[in-house]
């Protein structure tokens, strides 16, 4: 049932339907620039991120990723011409940070600098630094490309960024907050990770569900949300409007399958939510 | 395998203590506290409500009574007095009032390895 190729799921699908489109506009679009997120994480997550071929956006918890901050201590800093790259220290791994040299914008900085005082605003050895940027791979080595690295010096921003840090790793990996009784139990001891995230997605409407990989759920969110006959929904639609390629799709519809939460209806491929 | 500094709590020292079996928990730990006492070679953090730890310097090492620092070192033996860390580096946080909310990261020590470890 994998014998889709990637092109007939990309643009072909939903033949003359026009969906009114009720997903977020974040949904699907990756590999091509598109992915305008900014996640917080740790150095062991940027590590730890894996690459579906090559080329294609990275993903931590199975999540696409765009763009990532992470804090943590400058171990060194070595300024080239081109470059500067700093070695950066969060105490869960350490990882090489290039930011490239513009000459044109290193001039403005500089008039900047001098008008906030030189020095003051100075990443420096030891110290700890806050770091946006994307996550690169040169030959075998990880590093990130980044555009903005200045220093912190507020404790309650490094505690702040481990905690958005574990509480996007618990959405992605446990659903949102007061999603499944499961996550919810089971995330108890991070307390008060407050609403806000639940509210990204209307996940959490009705009974609980099992924990399920993103894709999944997106899936069955669509299924929930999307109108239809009784029918349900055929794969091939669900690809087309979710901008996911098709054996994603397959594999998100197995595991709802084997779950108990959508049931197949004229045939394999077709899919409705399973109610009582 | 890079080099990680897990953050703990005094209460988690005994897991880093070299004698440990598992050869893949590091000895090296991140703590943070308030200096309490300090006694030439020897000072005291006190980690808000979750005890004091004793901490060996170096030579260089250059901690403030009252200031909140956080300490990378190894996990030690210190005599007559349990585990200690021997400090390999220390940062200065400043005021320890500046400091909102001590230690949220540890919370959930559980649920903080499973992310970063």
């Amino acid at each position: 049932m994998d014998n889709y190729g990637y092109g007939s799921s990309s643009y072909g699908g939903g033949g003359g339907f026009v969906p009114g489109e009720t997903n977020s506009p974040a949904a699907g679009k990756s590999a091509d620039g598109n992915n305008t997120t900014l996640r917080p994480i740790t150095i062991k997550q940027a590590l730890d991120a894996t690459q579906p071929y090559p080329e294609a956006d990275y993903q931590i918890d199975g999540a696409d990723v765009g763009s990532i901050c992470f804090v943590g201590q400058v171990r060194n800093i070595s300024t080239q011409s081109t470059n500067i790259t700093y070695r950066i220290d969060d105490g869960t791994g350490e990882i090489e940070v290039k930011q490239w040299v513009d000459s044109a914008t290193a001039d403005t900085m500089d008039t900047d600098d001098s008008k906030a005082g030189a020095g003051k605003n100075q990443v420096v050895n030891n110290g700890y630094a806050k770091i946006f940027g994307k996550l690169k791979t040169f030959g075998n080595k990880r590093f990130v490309g980044s555009h903005c690295v200045r220093p912190l010096t507020d404790i309650n921003e490094l505690h702040c960024h481990m905690l958005e840090a574990v509480a996007v790793h618990l959405f992605f990996t446990r659903g949102p907050v007061g999603g499944s009784g499961g996550a919810g139990a089971a995330a108890g001891g991070a307390g008060g990770a407050d609403a806000t995230m639940g509210g990204v997605d209307d996940y959490s409407a009705g009974r609980n569900l099992p924990a399920m990989s993103p894709v999944a759920r997106r899936v069955y969110n669509l299924l929930k949300t999307e109108p239809q006959s009784n029918e349900g929904l055929h794969a091939q639609l669900i690809a087309a409007k979710l901008s996911l390629p098709m054996p994603d799709v397959a594999r998100a519809g197995d595991e709802l399958l084997t779950a108990g939460v959508i049931f197949s209806t004229v045939d394999e491929q077709t899919w409705a939510i399973l109610d009582y | 395998m890079s080099l990680q500094t897990p953050r703990v709590l005094p209460a988690h020292l005994h897991a880093f203590h070299p004698s440990n079996a598992n050869p893949h928990v590091t000895n090296t730990v991140r703590i943070l506290g308030t200096v309490t006492a300090l006694r030439g070679d020897t000072a005291t953090i006190t980690c808000g409500d979750n005890g004091d730890v004793t901490l060996i310097l170096k030579p260089d090492s250059h901690l403030q009574m009252g200031k909140l620092v956080e300490v990378v070192g190894k996990v030690t033996d210190v005599e007559g007095q349990g585990l200690g860390v021997r400090v390999l580096g220390s940062f200065d946080w400043g005021n320890p009032s500046d400091c909102g909310m001590l230690f949220p990261s540890f919370l959930d020590r559980e649920l903080w390895l499973m992310v970063v470890l």
